[in-house]
């Protein structure tokens, strides 16, 4: 019998109160903190406890504790009791203070030093003779700094570069980029996911249409939600929960799996499109056509908003002049391809025509009234082909009238939060990269695997197993970072003279800024142990850009500090000026201008702050877990909040028109051709799971998801198992000899996992997790962004590989190999 | 046993060993929290109940009770797999909570098919009772506490339960509603 824990201690009445975000999803459900002394509690009268609320509490309060929610970390220099719980006031996001398993589990992501996390790196480190050894904060500073200076001096800017998470606050992200575009001026940065910076959603904006223009009460207004690429109730948990099941919506669930949404879809009314990998382009274009064909788009809102001809000329990019098209060019492109008839798209997509009739219908509402129809995608759209899905999916919307009205939008549901507030505009003139005589954002994987990146400084990331091709890019390191004499001493100097003789020698230095240990620590030479959420005042949006006030909680570990800390630090140490703060809310109010105009617009809160003579963290502070949705403005001397962007139809583009926009579908075709399984190989395709978030940094250390999911996992058709001798609970190798690298090259890639038979995936397409420690999925994905050249993104969800049986495990003892798609009948 | 309170558990706890009319208690290493939040491990005393008889038990089809106290749903099957803390001579009988250690809901629908019980009809969550309760997929962050059984004879009796119920502080303790 597991021993297991039957109560949980209650925050006594004076325990201190704190609010905070979840971590994880991009909904970002509103959470309240709880802490209090070691050795005293609170009671089961609501008089007694901090949540004010009687124990046992009442079905769905929204006030339980559970084991999960509950932690000991370090205060103020002591040990003290801490839960997390989800905010049972609030009245936006989490109504009610519902969560998923993941925010559920926030209190254990914290640093215990009696507990699972309490392997957080503590003090910075320098790898000596193959080893890490702690240095002191003095030392690895002066180092980084010197080791910058070295690669500025010696070679360019080009030669140094930055690997960084896109959304870890607007205080670390803006002191990051101060750094690395204001004052050192490189093109060589990028995000957390994707070889170069730059839009995701290319083909979306183009349309001039922003990526998180909707809110969630449209997807509770909506009449029809057309769903593709994220399964939002694993994935966007609350978003489904809280505003799109509630709303009663039809669902159109576009994915090659049938999850449990496509399931819940179409258990409900709705329609699963299960779309081979790859095809979105031709299904999203052949409901647009049908839609044509029938006369059921919108062509009030066509007329009133979408651009001419003429127009479109006068857009300023490269990008909408090569692409752009009005209504009738966009409908003759449609029609110009016979893979766009329902016949033609059912042979390229697998979606029987029927399906794809009906949807044009149900989005449109055939010859009857016009339903709200509101269109959602994530990564499955923009990590398979980047630019023609995202056109395409865009297109369809300005097709149908779905924007800027409630129930009626396109939006991406979000894989993170949004704290990507950058000090300066990325240095595009000096990208080395191009496409057809147009500056693209530098492919920063492809300048380091040709051995042209001396430095690299890979902040909160686990920058290997996160990139395609991830096994040959670990070659890469391994090559570069092997090159010329060890470091053989603490000593500053002497590490600085093995360094710097590494990068004469043509060699890569490695700074790696982190909380835990991951698949690119054994890669770096130096390690700066960083803080995390929680520990330190932080701010952020969600995916219907709600500014909150992340507060901290809890002392980073150790002599771990801040990441804006500790770019400031080496910003001074270089001589650069403006890197004086005092704290994060420095950094907010500095920041501020910066978002003047975007999504993020948060002007007008430090403005009423400096006016009111408060903080601007304060001020946001007020607003509690309800935060305020940007942009705002001040009226009055009241903010005015966006609800939801383009409701006055003005758009962003030079005309202030909707476009649609050109989807080359005959290149996709093409790229598929590559890309796809050949001889025995099935489609290994990937993502993420319910009980899993990202690196899994936290979901190691947390029982409940390692019980659940132990390793690495591959679901597999009914049908591909018996022909391969596969069951449940079998140990696989998924192996590639045609994985296209960095450089494009054909190399081998593979990783092991155990077998998940299930009927979730269509026979030839299998799936995993996508970045599961030491079983990487993006072993067998590619990492040649040549291979989509407009914007250099990666085809994340385009793996594939041979499957075989290589042994059996016992986790059918312990693991459940149930089905995950089971709805209420 | 009825509404047990934490007194009467206290008083059965001092009675350890002694056969009361309505069972014996059984005392349960088990963890529980100390002044500071540590889980430390403890004795704890549940009620003895008895929820059903072995020949009744048709594979797939649960029984339901509640335990420890009146309105805390729980429910008995026989699996037809044998499982780790499955009794009965096949050793596939098991009884768990039907609360949902999400939010609360009352978990109805057990699937003979899959083994598993839900989706809990609030957010969906689907536990598998082959093993040990685990959230299959949902939004529970616990498995279900199982109920801890024995046979005497033909008789079921529920004699714990292991880990902590939604909604209460302390699963042996009734709080304000005592
Ligand atoms: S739905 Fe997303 S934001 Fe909300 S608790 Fe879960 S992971 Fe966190
Ligand atoms: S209460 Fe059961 S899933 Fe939420």
């Amino acid at each position: 019998m597991t021993a297991e824990s039957t109560s949980i201690p209650l925050p006594p009445a004076n325990a201190k109160e704190s609010i905070i975000c979840c971590e994880y999803c991009p909904v970002a459900c509103g959470y309240k903190v709880y802490t209090w002394d070691l050795g005293t509690q609170g009671g089961p009268a609501a008089a007694d406890n901090a949540l004010g609320v009687d124990f046992p509490t009442e079905l769905l309060s929204g006030r339980w504790i559970s084991e999960t929610m509950h932690t000991t970390t370090i205060v103020d220099g002591e040990l003290k009791n801490v839960i997390v719980v989800p905010d049972g006031d609030i009245e936006v996001v989490n109504v009610g203070g519902t969560h998923s398993v993941r925010g559920g589990a926030l209190a254990k992501k914290l640093y215990n030093p009696n507990g699972l996390t309490n392997d957080r790196f503590l003090y910075p480190m320098l790898r000596v003779q193959g080893n890490l050894v702690p240095i002191s904060w003095e030392a690895a500073i002066d180092l980084v700094a010197r080791l910058s200076q070295y690669t500025l001096d010696n070679f360019d800017e080009l030669a140094w570069g930055m690997k960084i998470y896109s959304y870890q606050f607007y205080e670390n992200v803006y002191a990051a980029s101060k750094l690395a575009f204001g004052d050192i001026g490189t093109p060589n940065y990028s995000p957390h996911h994707a070889p170069a910076e730059g839009d995701d959603v290319p083909g979306l904006s183009d349309c001039g249409i922003d990526a998180f223009s909707a809110a969630f009460e449209d997807d509770k207004e909506a009449d029809v939600l057309f769903i593709s690429g994220s399964d939002p109730y694993e994935t966007k948990t609350v978003r489904f929960t809280t505003w799109q099941q509630p709303g009663g919506a039809k669902i159109i669930y576009v994915d090659p799996r049938k999850t449990f949404t496509a399931a819940y879809a179409e258990a409900n009314g709705g329609i699963h499109l299960q779309l081979m990998p790859g095809t979105d382009t031709c299904l999203y274009n052949a409901i647009s056509r049908e839609i044509i064909t029938q006369g059921w788009e919108d062509a009030e809102f066509i007329a009133a908003n979408a651009a001419s001809r003429t127009e479109l000329d006068g857009e300023g990019s490269w990008r909408r002049q090569m692409f752009g098209l009005s209504f009738n060019e966009y409908r003759d492109f449609l029609f110009s391809n016979d893979d766009f008839t329902l016949q033609g798209a059912e042979s390229e997509t697998g979606v029987p025509a029927d399906k794809i009739r009906a949807a044009a219908e149900m989005m449109t509402g055939g010859t009857g009234p016009r339903p709200k129809a509101t269109i959602l995608f994530e990564k499955g759209v923009y990590w398979s082909h980047n630019y023609e899905n995202t056109a395409s999916i865009g297109s369809m919307a300005v097709l149908i009238g779905s924007s800027g009205q409630p129930g009626r939008a396109i939006s991406r549901m979000g894989g993170h939060q949004r704290g990507g507030q950058k000090a300066a505009g990325y240095p595009m003139d000096k990208s080395p990269h191009e496409y057809k005589g147009n500056k693209v954002e530098m492919d920063t994987e492809r300048w380091f695997a040709e051995g042209k990146t001396r430095f690299r400084w890979i902040v909160g990331t686990n920058w290997i197993g996160a990139m395609g091709a991830s096994r040959a890019l670990a070659a890469a390191a391994e090559r570069l970072t092997s090159v010329g004499p060890p470091v053989t001493s603490t000593d500053p100097d002497l590490a600085y003279a093995a360094l710097t003789e590494r990068m004469d020698n043509g060699g890569t230095v490695i700074v790696h800024q982190e909380i835990y240990e991951n698949d690119s620590t054994p890669f770096a030479d130096i390690i700066l142990a960083a803080g995390a959420w929680g520990e330190d005042n932080y701010a952020r949006n969600n995916a219907e850009r709600r500014l909150r006030l992340y507060e901290k909680i809890a002392d980073p570990p150790g002599e771990a500090k801040s990441d804006w800390e500790i770019f400031a630090a080496v910003g001074k140490a270089m001589g650069f000026a403006g890197y004086d703060w005092a704290d994060t809310n420095e950094i907010f109010e500095e920041a501020a201008p910066r978002s003047s105009g975007g999504r993020r617009d948060y002007v007008a809160l430090v403005e009423k702050a400096q006016a009111d003579g408060v903080r601007g963290h304060d001020l946001l502070r007020t607003f509690g877990t309800k935060g305020l949705q940007t942009p705002i403005s001040l009226e009055g001397g009241e903010f005015v909040e966006t609800v939801r962007q383009h409701a006055d139809f003005t758009f962003k583009s030079n005309s202030g028109k909707a476009n649609f926009v050109l989807s080359d579908w005959e290149a996709v075709k093409e790229r598929n051709a590559i890309l796809g399984p050949v001889d025995d190989e099935l489609w290994v395709t990937n993502g993420r799971v319910n009980a899993l978030w990202n690196n899994l940094s936290d979901f190691t250390r947390r029982r409940i998801s390692q019980d659940r999911w132990p390793m690495n996992f591959l679901e597999i058709s009914p049908n591909d198992a018996t022909a391969r001798n596969i069951v449940s609970g079998d140990l696989l190798s998924i192996e590639s000899d045609n994985v296209l690298d960095q450089l494009g090259n054909k190399t081998k890639g593979g990783f092991t996992a155990v077998a998940y038979v299930s009927d979730i995936v269509p026979d030839g397409v299998t799936y995993s997790y996508f970045l599961y420690p030491k079983q990487p999925a993006n072993s067998v994905t590619p990492g040649d962004s040549n291979l989509q050249p407009i914007n250099l993104r990666y085809n994340f969800k385009l793996g594939k590989g041979r499957i075989k049986k290589i042994g059996t495990t016992e986790l059918t003892e312990t693991m459940s190999f149930a089905p995950r798609n089971l709805v209420p009948g | 046993m009825p509404n047990m309170t934490r007194r009467e558990f206290v008083y059965l706890g001092a009675a350890t060993g002694a056969v009361l009319a309505a069972g014996a208690a059984l005392p349960l290493a088990i963890l529980t929290r100390d002044a500071e939040g540590n889980a430390v491990g403890a004795a704890v005393f549940f009620p003895e109940k008895r929820v059903a008889s072995l020949g009744d038990l048709e594979i797939g089809v649960p029984v339901m009770f509640d335990y420890p106290f009146e309105g805390q749903a729980s429910m008995l099957v026989k699996l037809g797999e044998q499982v780790p803390n499955g009794i009965g001579p096949d050793g596939d009988v098991v009884a768990f909570s039907r609360i949902c250690t999400h939010m609360g809901c009352e978990l109805t629908g057990y699937q003979a098919e899959h083994q598993v019980l839900g989706p809990c009809p609030c957010h969906f969550s689907t536990f598998d009772l082959i093993h040990g309760g685990q959230v299959v997929l949902g939004q529970a962050t616990q498995s279900l506490p199982q109920i801890m059984i024995s046979l005497d004879g033909e008789t079921i009796n529920a004699n714990a339960v292991v880990g902590l119920v939604y909604g209460y502080a302390d699963t042996l303790d009734e709080g304000v509603n005592a």
